[in-house]
């Protein structure tokens, strides 16, 4: 394996293995936020033991996040050592405040973690708005690094060096429009997961009860309402890179050469050879309509790029379609919940979601494919800017290490991870099998005291 | 004081919180290990308990400390980073190991109720990677230091040395440092674990345990350290020629602290004690890092010209400043809130 392969393959696993934790340590505060609150308000047990429940799923979580974050840094150097010695400085405020961002992160987590025989109730609850605003603003500030790469703004050679203006990345909109999409799917795979781990309980299992209806409707809220959002986020994110990375876009939708009239492809493969798509569904005039509502906007094709500077298209276009379809899924998911609910609040009738096998599956569906489609997402971001790794400026093979060395460490890597993700998979169903001790005890007394406050 | 000196300043006093603060919780996963052996064994579970908990709450913000150094050194000095990370990635690579086993093992352990691997495994792996992370950051330093460092091929830095991936190991002055590293972050946590282990009656019968093995380690740190002295004249003169310059006062401060530790152990003062060790590995600490002054890489990069340009280094000094402003406090107030670590309170939050 060439060391260029090995850099591409450890960064790929690592990243993964990163973000598909991660995400639910930025996600997770945000809902603990409201279930603890309502605990706090309405001292219904069940609100305490899911917060409870979730508390430690976060503290698994965001530990993994953590050490698995710390890989990264240190990978930026091992693997892109041209990269970071080239643009360092310029992505490098970025990254100290991502240090400042996650440093709040990990000292409030460990308040409270830890903090609940020690911080009276409201003063506990509170320390999760630090937790959520500083996981927030990790997720945008990494993301917009990532945004640079895409975009490189604020760059100028002096003398033979790089001089970076390192505030200039606040200004373009390529590492807002990718950051506000990203953090959107966190919330939305949390939302999406938790939905799905109680929805799984209640059909496959039988608890039927009052703690996994609450955890169910917390987290299949969360995901549908975030759904039309998320949406308009990435209509944005596709004109951005539209206007700033035209060869990405056209190897989005496998489009090759310039013209009017474009298609907008469903699914389908395709042919390098040809430059066709084989056995895709297409819209005509899709991609121009969506892109200058009107069906004679021009749209540069992947030709406008010599041949070894366009992205591995077959890949790219795949991972949007699977991206567009999870999304367009739960898209639909979403109005016919809205319209079920609108329709059961007419009539009167309790719940409004029915407990159908219907519904249930359809909340487990929203978790898989909220990941699919941050994974497609991700896949279409970094696939899509091949071989660039800062585009226009520096080529992925120029940035890596030329160490031959690190092929063993690929292998370890991966082993490493398997071995930890697999641990963890185990670790995350045994702490969602039912209902956590908090509750078992005082289960019937509570439901009477609930009960008592709802005659008041 | 240019720019580029204080992020050194900065670079060196976040380092000097990562040695003080998660090398401390390395050290208890050595004691961890050990705590099965010798005469103390019969209190090996209570004393693995009062590890656990006093890092359950800090750990994580401790570990910070380190992805702030890396984040500073390639942020402010770009152009040294690549070469320090490609020539150093065997150690570096063990080094991430063991960070990731370390925490991985630790919430498997306290969140896991044995659904993956029994926790006695995951008690294992977290000793063992607590360990192994000190020891090859202590090879990493000193290696450093050595000047036998080269960049690779394709680098921007011209030097005459080329290295291989296992040169950071071929001086025994390096690999002696790794183990100084192993013992002062084993003395640090066995000092700090005095104090804790006094906060309850339940644990007060560690308070001699840990006290012996304080003061175990606190001698083998001090004959680690001579026996490195001439291994440093010899593996690092450019380096050692500087200590002998500028750094005697902080060694001297050093040696008189480690004495000093050993007394007031002697004498049962624990808190004045946490004080004292902190001193001591400070002394050491800082007195390399001011014969190392102005090189990054001994002999390829120094930190001037390294450095990013100033309008980076500007910007990110503005950021440091307010990212401290919350940072600080926020961190003083986790110490504070969790000074007694009480492990029953500890075993219930799991």
């Amino acid at each position: 394996m060439s060391g260029l392969d090995a850099a591409r393959v450890e960064t790929a696993v690592s990243l993964s293995f990163h973000i598909l934790f991660a995400v639910f340590g930025v996600g997770m505060p945000w809902f603990l936020l409201y279930t603890e609150g309502r605990w706090l308000k309405t001292r219904d047990r069940h609100w305490y033991a899911l917060t409870r429940k979730w508390a430690r799923v976060t503290a698994v979580l965001f530990a993994i996040g953590a050490v698995s974050g710390t890989v990264l840094s240190f990978e930026f150097g091992l693997l892109w050592p041209t990269f970071m010695s080239t643009y360092g400085g310029a992505i490098g405020l970025l990254f100290t405040l991502e240090a400042f961002a996650f440093f709040t992160e990990a000292i409030f987590m460990g308040m409270y973690l830890y903090g609940w025989n020690r911080l009276s109730a409201k003063a506990h609850w509170l320390t999760l708005w630090p937790i959520a605003i500083s996981g927030t603003l990790s997720t945008l500030f990494i993301v917009m690094a990532n945004g640079w790469m895409n975009e490189p703004v604020g760059i100028a050679t002096v003398d033979g060096k790089i001089v970076a203006d390192p505030w200039a990345v606040f200004t373009s909109s390529s590492a807002w429009s990718e950051a506000t999409h990203m953090f959107v799917a966190a919330l939305m795979c949390t939302g999406g997961m938790i939905a799905a781990v109680y929805a799984w309980g209640m059909l496959r299992r039988g608890r039927r009860d009052r703690y996994h209806r609450l955890g169910l409707k917390v987290g299949f809220i969360g995901v549908l309402a975030m759904i039309p959002i998320q949406m308009f986020l990435g209509d944005w994110s596709a004109r951005v890179v539209g206007a700033t990375q035209p060869v990405k876009l056209a190897a989005m939708e496998a489009h090759y050469t310039t013209s009017s009239h474009v298609p907008l492809t469903i699914g389908g493969f395709y042919n390098a050879q040809t430059h066709q798509i084989v056995a895709g569904i297409p819209i005509p005039d899709g991609l121009s309509l969506l892109m200058g509502f009107n069906a004679n906007t021009v749209i540069p094709g992947l030709q406008t790029a010599p041949a070894n500077e366009q992205p591995p298209v077959a890949t790219v276009h795949l991972a949007f379609d699977s991206m567009v379809g999870c999304g367009t899924l739960i898209f639909l998911i979403a109005l016919l919940a809205a319209w079920t609910w609108w329709r059961r609040r007419q009539q009167q009738l309790l719940p409004r979601i029915p407990e159908t096998r219907f519904w249930l599956w359809s909340a487990i569906v929203t978790g898989p494919a909220s990941i699919i489609a941050l994974l497609g997402g991700w896949e279409v971001t970094e696939g899509g800017r091949q071989p660039w790794i800062v585009y226009g400026h520096m080529l992925v093979a120029t940035a890596a290490t030329k160490s031959g060395g690190i092929g063993w460490s690929v292998f370890a890597t991966i082993l490493v991870y398997l071995g930890l993700a697999t641990a963890l998979i185990l670790i995350l169903r045994k702490l969602a099998t039912g209902q956590p001790p908090e509750l078992a005890c005082s289960d019937a007394l509570d439901d009477l005291v609930v009960e008592l406050e709802s005659l008041k | 004081m240019t720019a580029v000196n204080a992020m050194l300043v900065i670079i060196v006093l976040s380092l000097l919180a990562y040695a003080l603060l998660a090398g401390a919780d390395f050290g208890g996963g050595g004691w961890d290990l050990l705590a099965g052996l010798g005469r103390d064994r019969k209190t090996a579970e209570d004393q693995r308990s009062l590890i656990s908990a006093s890092l359950g709450p800090v750990w994580e913000a401790n570990h910070v400390w380190l992805i702030f150094v890396i984040v500073c050194v390639f942020a402010g000095f770009p152009a040294a980073f690549g070469d320090i990370a490609v020539s150093l990635e065997l150690p570096l690579a063990f080094a991430l190991l063991g960070i990731v086993l370390r925490g991985a093992a630790y919430v498997y352990r306290a969140y896991g109720q044995g659904a993956a691997l029994p926790d006695r495994w995951w008690s294992r792996i977290f000793a063992c990677a607590s360990v192994l992370t000190p020891f090859m950051l202590g090879v990493s330093g000193a290696a450093l230091a050595t000047g036998r460092l080269g960049p690779r091929a394709g680098s921007a830095a011209t030097s005459s040395v080329v290295s291989t991936p296992l040169t950071p190991f071929e001086t025994p002055f390096a690999l002696l440092a790794g183990l100084l590293a192993v013992v002062v972050t084993a003395f640090l946590a066995a000092v700090y674990l005095c104090f804790d282990a006094a906060q309850s009656p339940a644990s007060a019968h560690m308070v001699e345990v840990f006290r012996r093995k304080a003061i175990g380690a606190a001698v083998a740190s001090g004959v680690v350290a001579l026996a490195m002295l001439p291994f440093f004249y010899r593996d690092a003169p450019v380096v050692a020629a500087r200590f002998t310059d500028r750094s005697i006062p902080f060694a001297a401060v050093s040696a008189l602290c480690g004495f000093g530790s050993l007394y007031v152990l002697w004498t049962k003062r624990y808190v004045l004690a946490r004080a004292t060790a902190a001193v001591a590995v400070a002394g050491v600490l800082i007195g390399w890092a001011v014969a190392q002054y102005p090189d990054l890489m001994t002999g390829v990069h120094t930190a001037q010209q390294a450095a990013a340009a100033p309008s980076s280094m500007d910007a990110m000094l503005v950021a440091m400043c307010c990212g401290m402003a919350v940072v600080l406090p926020s961190f003083f107030l986790l110490l504070r809130m969790f000074a007694k670590p009480v492990v029953e309170e500890h075993a219930a939050m799991h």
